[in-house]
């Protein structure tokens, strides 16, 4: 594959002669072994034979996606067959195969097969926590267990791990403030946690309120880093009068409201500014507000233009990479 | 084409101190690529074959040295991949796949090859296969049989349609709507509804939205800052919040910013500087970042980059 962060100490690559001879080996038995597996699930010959050959393949070369096509085959065919339980089949091929084989299965294997799966998750988020693959398959094992625990084809409240994958969230921001995947993993369970929790207006309220508190504690700890302030703005987009109803935390807010929550935030983030001057977060984080203010009340004098324009001055000293960018704001805001 | 990396790392050797891109050795470079076939690595990427030949293909072309490959050969390794449902394979023997079916209809769009195709091939695998793959229900597309979907086999799907004036063979509306579906509040989009933004996702969506002439659902102020925020301080883009820079981004996030018309909000002489920095002065190809092995894939992005900056003397790329 395109070869990421692979780096080399010297020049280009010098290989002896016998190096060369021993690479021309090896891609002999390579094709060989390539052939023959191609050879034989053409011929269908789908065989616990054919199968092992598939594995020593795959070993070789895990990207081969024809090979792991054949593996398939092989498997679905083997299945058909009977003459091993799936169970056993499975056991050490399961990532690739339950899914096709769920159907001849009971719904406890099921269930441990899918528990398998999200421990594998587990394992390969605690080795990359940012990748993007993991959480993805992650969202899709919670919710095949999900169903498998509910009674009705859909999700019900007894069946949901969305407090339980919110937790993990929770430990994995901990971790690392700077993991952006787990913090939109949790904007995108929060509105199904308040809805299966029949929050109340006033559940809901304290429910931004510690998420608010959250997140402004983690700006305080590493206002430089940009995770945080973009879960920051997410937060601040269910307030937005605009905010789709199925997203909103509270769902009672008048611009009353809204001014106090921008109000608050802008006096905290101001105070951050007392010893972080040189933050451009900090200047964009506060116009950001500014605008959002200006959205639902118009005739204040909490948010005046002149600190708009001086915010946005700092924004064009410390962040002169997206200078269009703020030359574009300052028309738009008219400033 | 070989997918293997090297010969040549980044960024090594003398780099002279004004900065300049080294055509002719890239064309050498893309040239040299198939004659590696006594390199363990030429056989195990070889499920990347098409698609590596169109990025030497279209780096070629942006380069201005469109005829450096022979044509025939180029067809006749086309023809070689194509499977009786009409799909196309990464090789010969390979299964047919969107992501390589895509690459076979840019290369002959790129050759301008289309009648010469069915001239070659005329026993009827020469139909479509893509349509075929949507889901009628969500409006997205599989990328083969097995049925994962992506919204970057959507993105390829309407790509290789328009490309061969088909697109009346799919609903476009239920593929916008799936891809209006993937929006995240920051304005950028996922691989599925629910994941994470991510700028390669980010321009197969606003590129599938521009194909269907629908960018007036995208969030532009918002992804336009988001995307914006992927130029670092050395210059180069990343794909996300708070990951390292990568010269592929210069076309995922610069291609989406075109889209949106905003590629002034970002630095585009620091970008310049830094994809030239992922060069191999001596023996041709860029890539990922400075010092590392380089490889026809970030060759190409690394060039389509250079080419939407305007850098002089390179053809002028379609970010779509």
């Amino acid at each position: 594959m395109a070869s990421h962060g692979i780096s080399r100490g010297s020049g280009p690559v010098v290989r002896s002669e016998e190096a060369r001879q021993k690479e021309l080996q090896q891609i002999e038995a390579y094709k060989d072994l390539s052939d023959l597996v191609n050879t034989k699930v053409a011929e269908r010959q789908y065989t616990f034979e054919v199968l092992g050959l598939v594995t020593k393949l795959l070993n070789e070369n895990p990207e081969y996606y024809t090979v792991w096509n054949h593996r398939r085959r092989v498997l679905i065919a083997l299945v058909a067959e009977q003459t091993q339980s799936p169970d056993e089949l499975l056991q050490g091929d399961l990532q690739l195969t339950f899914v096709l084989l769920q159907s001849l299965l009971g719904p406890d294997a099921a269930q441990k097969l899918w528990s398998g799966e999200l421990q594998l998750v587990n394992k390969m988020l605690h080795a990359d926590s940012r990748n993007f693959h993991a959480w993805s398959y992650r969202r899709i094992v919670v919710s095949k267990i999900e169903r498998l625990g509910s009674s009705t084809d859909s999700t019900d409240a007894n069946s949901s791990l969305a407090q339980s994958e919110f937790d993990y969230t929770t430990k994995m921001i901990k971790t690392n403030l700077s993991n952006f995947s787990a913090w939109h993993n949790r904007s995108q369970l929060i509105p199904r946690i308040l809805r299966e929790h029949d929050a109340d207006a006033k559940a809901r309220r304290a429910f931004l309120a510690s998420e608010l508190e959250l997140i402004c504690e983690a700006i305080n700890t590493d206002p430089f880093d940009q995770s945080i302030w973009f879960y920051h703005q997410y937060l601040m987009s269910t307030i937005s009068p605009s905010c789709a109803p199925e997203n909103l935390i509270v769902q009672d807010l008048t611009n009353g409201d809204r001014q106090k929550y921008y109000e608050t935030e802008m006096e905290y983030i101001k105070e951050i500014l007392e010893d972080e001057t040189d933050c451009k977060w900090i200047y964009e984080g506060l116009l950001g507000l500014a605008e959002a203010y200006l959205e639902v009340d118009a005739g204040t004098a909490v948010v005046t233009t002149k600190d708009m324009r001086a915010w946005l001055a700092e924004l064009k000293r410390l962040d002169a990479l997206r200078r269009g960018r703020w030359e574009d704001l300052e028309r738009k805001l008219q400033l | 084409m070989s997918l293997v990396s090297g010969p040549g790392r980044a960024g090594v050797g003398a780099m002279p101190a004004e900065m300049q891109l080294f055509v002719d050795k890239h064309v050498r470079y893309i040239q040299s690529l198939d004659t590696r076939k006594d390199e363990l690595e030429y056989w195990l990427t070889e499920h990347l074959r098409l698609n590596g030949l169109y990025w030497g293909l279209t780096a070629l072309h942006l380069l201005g040295h469109p005829d450096a490959l022979p044509r025939n050969d180029i067809l006749n390794f086309v023809c070689a991949c194509l499977h009786d449902n009409g799909g196309f394979g990464a090789a010969p023997g390979h299964d047919a796949h969107m992501l390589y079916t895509v690459s076979a209809v840019q290369i002959l769009a790129t050759l301008d090859a289309f009648a010469e195709f069915e001239e070659r091939v005329k026993d009827g695998r020469q139909k479509v296969v893509i349509a075929d793959l949507q889901d009628p229900e969500t409006g997205t597309f599989a990328g083969d049989e097995w049925g994962e979907r992506d919204t970057r086999f959507l993105y390829g799907a309407l790509n290789a349609l328009s490309l061969m004036g088909l697109l009346d063979l799919v609903d476009i509306e239920k593929a916008v709507q799936h891809v209006h579906s993937c929006a995240n509040f920051d304005g950028g989009y996922g691989t599925s509804p629910g994941a994470e933004s991510h700028s390669g996702q980010v321009f197969t969506c606003v590129g599938a939205l521009t194909i269907a002439g629908r960018l007036d659902l995208v969030d532009q102020e918002k992804l336009g800052a988001w995307l914006s925020e992927r130029q670092l301080k050395n210059g180069g883009l990343n794909g996300r919040p708070e990951k390292k820079e990568d010269v592929c981004y210069s076309w995922w996030v610069m291609s989406s910013m075109a889209m949106l018309d905003k590629l002034h909000w970002i630095d585009g002489e620091k970008l310049t500087q830094f994809i030239l920095q992922c060069q191999d002065p001596e023996l041709g190809g860029l890539a990922d970042r400075p010092g590392d092995m380089v490889d026809v894939f970030h060759t190409v992005f690394g060039i389509a980059g250079l080419s939407l900056l305007k850098y002089p003397g390179l053809e002028e790329v379609d970010p779509v």
